[in-house]
């Protein structure tokens, strides 16, 4: 996801802007080379032990942006000289002394103004506006509303997400429902993979699912809008059938896979609709069948990785979040949108810092997101990783860490990880991301090489590009995937396997014993 | 978001036909409509029996009468008396059911004990109104006089920073007033559609269009010369929810009227109606101002658990007393989202509707004479509510919510600039361009054209011109008869 610019402005650069300006509040004070720097509220974080399951992590709001301890403000001499003949109110005082008004400017250029004023009235009404300004921007009971109230009363106020009652249909048994007239081939209706389609809980068990797709519309997140349309857009397009080169396995023979239909969404409310697919994603999961969701925006992450910790158990899956976005945003007004899903998901326990591994970040964060990303202990692969050490290097470290403390892993795939070329069909697009080259090696080992207990592709916005590309990557990603567990099912786990079969023409010993 | 689809299937057809058939005496033992007459449902409790008699409790599963009664035919007393049961039971799931045990210690506010009656916020978050704090002009690092100001560095430049119709900006309500202001474009970047979501990128893609400026051929006006225009920027909005922008929608839009100026909105989409109407409301006095409607959709979705969206705009305003529904003209509805139930409601509103039926009947000169003098007779104040669904799709491709066999823009461009200019408008608004799903210029264009068309139209009235249909003599015809 992209951060909404002016809300980057607002809630990031404040902070970066305290921070450069608290290291030299006084210009004068500066040239004085005696003067040690000011020890910052940072130096005191230490990080702690590895988060206990189920616990909430010790430091994940250790500094939230915008929400840091208020420094003191120093009020030189001069300044408070001013104040004084210009009769400001004491309270007036303490508020520039609280340090509040760097919200509403830079201590830098508070006190120039102050200095630079023409008359008492001018430093009144200056005080005053940075006063009001910062009271305007925070909540105030009974000026603002702490929530968005919805009409109970009305009659349909669940019509978004109701069950349709069985009776309205013929009566059929449980089990996976072919579309197909014929022995062989689809009768015109899309469905994911070409799969039978699933309603019930029931109908997984009775068929025996090992795959269950499901859809989910969601498209509130910042940027481009049309996320809403990537499901239907990845039903429609081709690429998931057939047997995998790399491995020589055909994941429809090998795996019951079907298409689990849509889950509701409230298109005027994320949180509402999150909760649906989180009761979706979880009943499929307690069948045993593996839940993939194809977004639908980032928001998903949460509800799809909290159903996850429902069934497996809080603290005992880990996440890969292939993004070009960290996803880790938090202090906003809104509990969830597509840039904050890590965060409410480590806050609510669901997952350890620890097991959260991300891949391909490289839009234009600061480095105070990066050092709180460290401090909570997250395993972050940036792109620049990937330019300083090679994509084989990072790829493998990734395998590694996938593996490494939890028994079970989620997947959340995020198209915009991929660059503009492969998937200009996103809401948020970043340049200089992965190749499908890179991306479906290591969706296939992951698959193949981890416990991936469920899985999600998001962000596909299918009307941003006029061509079929960006929904067909969308399926190989899948259908790498798809591969990888049923590998995983042939017991083929080695890491990096190849089929001797299909990478080799064998017509003679060329690379001898470099196998 | 479609709540009130299908709610009355096909009521007015199924009246129709009722009583067709009843004239005919061979007909008249298969013409009553209820679904007592049309299977045995004798064995069925009584509140059964009354759920089944309101025909809108069997719309809701797309059912009507006759359906319903063949699949109570074929069960036993048992197996229907078990469905109509499912069918209430569903019926009253729909209600808002709260919690009744109390959260785990370590439930988070997203995942609620029953279901969630107001979406929880983060009333700590910092910045928190954050995004609509107005920078005060004591915070200016250089001072400028109040009044508009030219991003053109050039007297006549050609590809300037885009600004709507070449405009200058103007920031706050001071530079309004100084520059005596008659006409300030202003956006409102939201996009939470029903349809296609985009229109939060129309007024950058309207900036950088031209089509609002200039010489207009029929009136032999140059609004941009005759106006004092100014391009008021964008207004914050909030991304994640409808209802946290309109208080400071409202409250901008209602500014800007007291400073004399007639807004241009630029949507966002449909649910912008709700603020800007209210503004002009509050400005001009509720009940003092006239809606002028141009969409392919009504938007007066009720009973909905959202407070704010596109589709229930109009509903709102009515509901909440802001603008009455007589004062309310409608063109151009065909949006398959309204039911016969839905336009009971609006003619029981006394909402002066034309849908494209009223054109296909009537020919649309007719339906511009008829539509423009109940515009006359209603509040001395017009509003102008312009969605561009309004238009084809031939026209405009890239409308959120578009609707085959709309308006023509020669149809539209007339009636706009009539509109404008035989009427005192205070406000219009530009609603629901999507710019991404048109890959050409067109819909951009055309909307800035229909925008242009009211501009002419005000330029028109300021210079004393009102007559109906006016045209000017020098373009129209070379020998000035």
């Amino acid at each position: 996801m992209r951060k909404d610019l002016k809300f980057l402005a607002a809630t990031f650069l404040t902070p970066v802007l305290l921070m450069t300006v608290l290291a030299n509040a006084d210009p004068r004070a500066q040239a004085k080379p005696a003067e040690a720097a000011k020890p910052s509220w940072k130096d005191k974080l230490v990080k702690g032990p590895p988060t206990a399951k189920g616990a909430i992590p010790k430091n994940i709001d250790a500094y939230t942006p915008g929400m840091m301890p208020v420094e003191p403000q120093d009020i030189p001499a001069d300044v408070m000289a001013k104040l004084t003949a210009a009769a400001v109110a004491p309270d007036k005082i303490a508020f520039l002394k609280s340090g509040k008004a760097r919200f509403a400017m830079s201590p830098e250029v508070m006190l120039k103004k102050l200095r630079e004023a023409k008359s008492n009235v001018e430093v009144n009404a200056y005080v005053d506006a940075m006063m009001a300004v910062y009271q305007e921007a925070q909540f105030e009971q009974g000026r603002d509303a702490p929530t968005i109230a919805f009409d109970t009363n009305s009659p349909r106020f669940n019509d978004w997400h109701l069950r349709r009652p069985a009776g309205l249909d013929p009566k059929r048994e449980p089990g996976p429902v072919s579309l197909s007239r014929y022995v062989r081939g689809r009768s015109g209706f899309a469905t994911f993979a070409g799969s039978p389609v699933a309603f019930t809980p029931a109908d997984l068990k009775a068929g025996k699912v090992d795959v269950a797709i499901l859809g989910a519309a969601l498209d509130m997140g910042s940027g481009w809008r049309d996320a809403r349309h990537g499901p239907n857009a990845m039903r429609m397009a081709g690429g998931t059938g057939g047997t995998e080169v790399s491995s020589m396995i055909a994941p429809s023979e090998v795996l019951n896979i079907v298409d689990y239909g849509n889950a509701a969404i409230d298109q005027n409310s994320t949180e509402r609709s999150v909760q649906e697919v989180r009761r979706l994603v979880r009943e499929i999961a307690q069948t045993g069948a593996i839940p993939v969701v194809i977004g639908g925006d980032h928001s998903l992450e949460y509800p799809n990785v909290a159903a996850a910790a429902d069934v497996y158990g809080k603290g005992n899956v880990g996440v890969i979040h292939f993004d070009s976005h960290l996803d880790t945003g938090r202090g906003r007004p809104h509990l969830l949108d597509h840039g904050q899903p890590i965060y409410r998901v480590m806050k609510e326990a669901h997952i350890r810092p620890e097991d959260y591994i991300q891949v391909g970040l490289r839009a234009h964060y600061n480095a105070e997101q990066y050092e709180w990303q460290r401090l909570i202990g997250m395993h972050y692969h940036t792109m620049a990783e990937v330019e300083r050490r090679g994509w084989d290097a990072v790829l493998e470290r990734v395998v590694k860490e996938a593996t490494k403390n939890t028994k079970y892993l989620w997947i959340s795939f995020d198209v915009d990880v991929l660059d503009p070329a492969f998937i200009p069909g996103t809401g948020t697009p970043v340049s200089g991301g992965m190749t499908m080259r890179e991306a479906i090696p290591i969706m296939r080992r992951l698959c193949a090489e981890a416990n991936v207990i469920g899985f999600d592709i998001v962000e596909l916005a299918p009307q941003l590009d006029s061509t079929y590309r960006s929904a067909m990557n969308g399926n190989a990603l899948m259908f790498s995937c798809l591969t990888g567990i049923a590998m995983r099912k042939k017991g083929l786990t080695q890491p990096n396997y190849f089929s001797p079969l299909s990478s080799e023409h064998g017509q003679d010993n060329y690379y001898g014993a470099k196998k | 978001m479609r709540a009130s689809f299908n709610r009355c299937f096909n009521r007015c057809f199924r009246q129709a036909r009722n009583r067709a058939l009843s004239v005919s005496a061979l007909a008249l033992a298969v013409a009553l409509p209820s679904v007592a007459s049309a299977a045995d449902v004798g064995s069925l409790p009584p509140e059964q029996r009354a759920f089944l008699a309101d025909e809108d409790n069997l719309a809701r599963f797309g059912l009507t009468p006759e359906k319903l009664a063949a699949m109570i035919a074929a069960r036993d007393d048992a197996g229907a008396r078990a469905l109509v049961a499912s069918l209430m039971k569903t019926t009253d799931d729909a209600k808002y059911q709260a919690a009744t045990t109390a959260p785990a210690p370590d439930q988070g506010p997203l995942d609620p004990v029953g279901d969630m009656a107001a979406v929880p916020l983060k009333t700590d978050a910092p910045n928190f109104n954050g995004g609509t704090v107005l920078r005060p002009e004591i915070f200016d690092e250089y001072r400028r006089d109040p009044g508009p100001f030219s991003l053109k560095r050039y007297v006549y430049e050609q590809d300037p920073i885009p600004t709507f119709a070449g405009a200058p900006v103007a920031l706050r309500k001071a530079d309004l007033v100084a520059g005596k202001v008659d006409v300030a474009f202003v956006g409102v970047p939201i996009d939470f559609s029903s349809g296609w979501r985009d229109a939060a990128n129309a007024p950058s893609v309207l900036r950088s269009m031209y089509g609002a400026s200039g010489f207009d051929i029929y009136a032999g006006v140059d609004p941009s010369l005759e106006l004092s225009l100014a391009d008021y920027g964008d207004l914050t909005v909030d991304r994640m929810s409808p209802e946290m922008g309109v208080d400071h929608v409202r409250k901008m839009v209602a500014e800007m009227a007291d400073a004399g100026v007639i807004p241009f909105v630029v949507g966002g989409d449909h649910s912008v109606m709700f603020p800007t109407v209210a503004a002009m409301a509050d400005h001009y006095g509720q009940g003092k101002v006239g809606v002028v409607q141009l969409d392919a959709h009504y938007d007066g979705a009720r009973d909905q658990a959202h407070v704010y969206s596109d589709d229930q705009a109009v509903s709102r305003l009515i509901q909440r007393g802001i603008v009455h529904g007589k004062d309310i003209v409608q063109i151009g509805v065909r949006g398959q989202e309204t039911s016969s139930a839905d336009i009971e409601w609006m003619r029981n509103q006394g909402i002066q509707y034309h849908t494209m039926a009223a054109i296909e009947g009537q020919g649309w000169e007719k339906v511009l004479a008829t539509a423009l003098s109940q515009i006359k007779a209603g509040p001395e104040n017009v509003f102008v509510s312009f969605d561009i669904s309004v238009l084809d799709p031939a026209y405009a491709a890239a409308a959120g919510r578009p609707s085959p066999g709309g308006l023509t823009i020669r149809e539209a461009i007339p009636l706009v600039r009539r509109i404008c200019a035989e009427t005192k408008v205070v406000g219009f608004e530009m609603l629901d361009v999507a710019p991404y799903l048109d890959l050409s210029y067109r819909t951009a264009l055309n909307a800035n054209y229909v925008m242009h068309a009211c501009l002419t139209g005000i330029a028109m009235r300021k210079g004393g011109i009102k007559d109906p249909a006016y045209l000017s003599p020098l373009t129209a015809s070379a020998t000035g008869r």
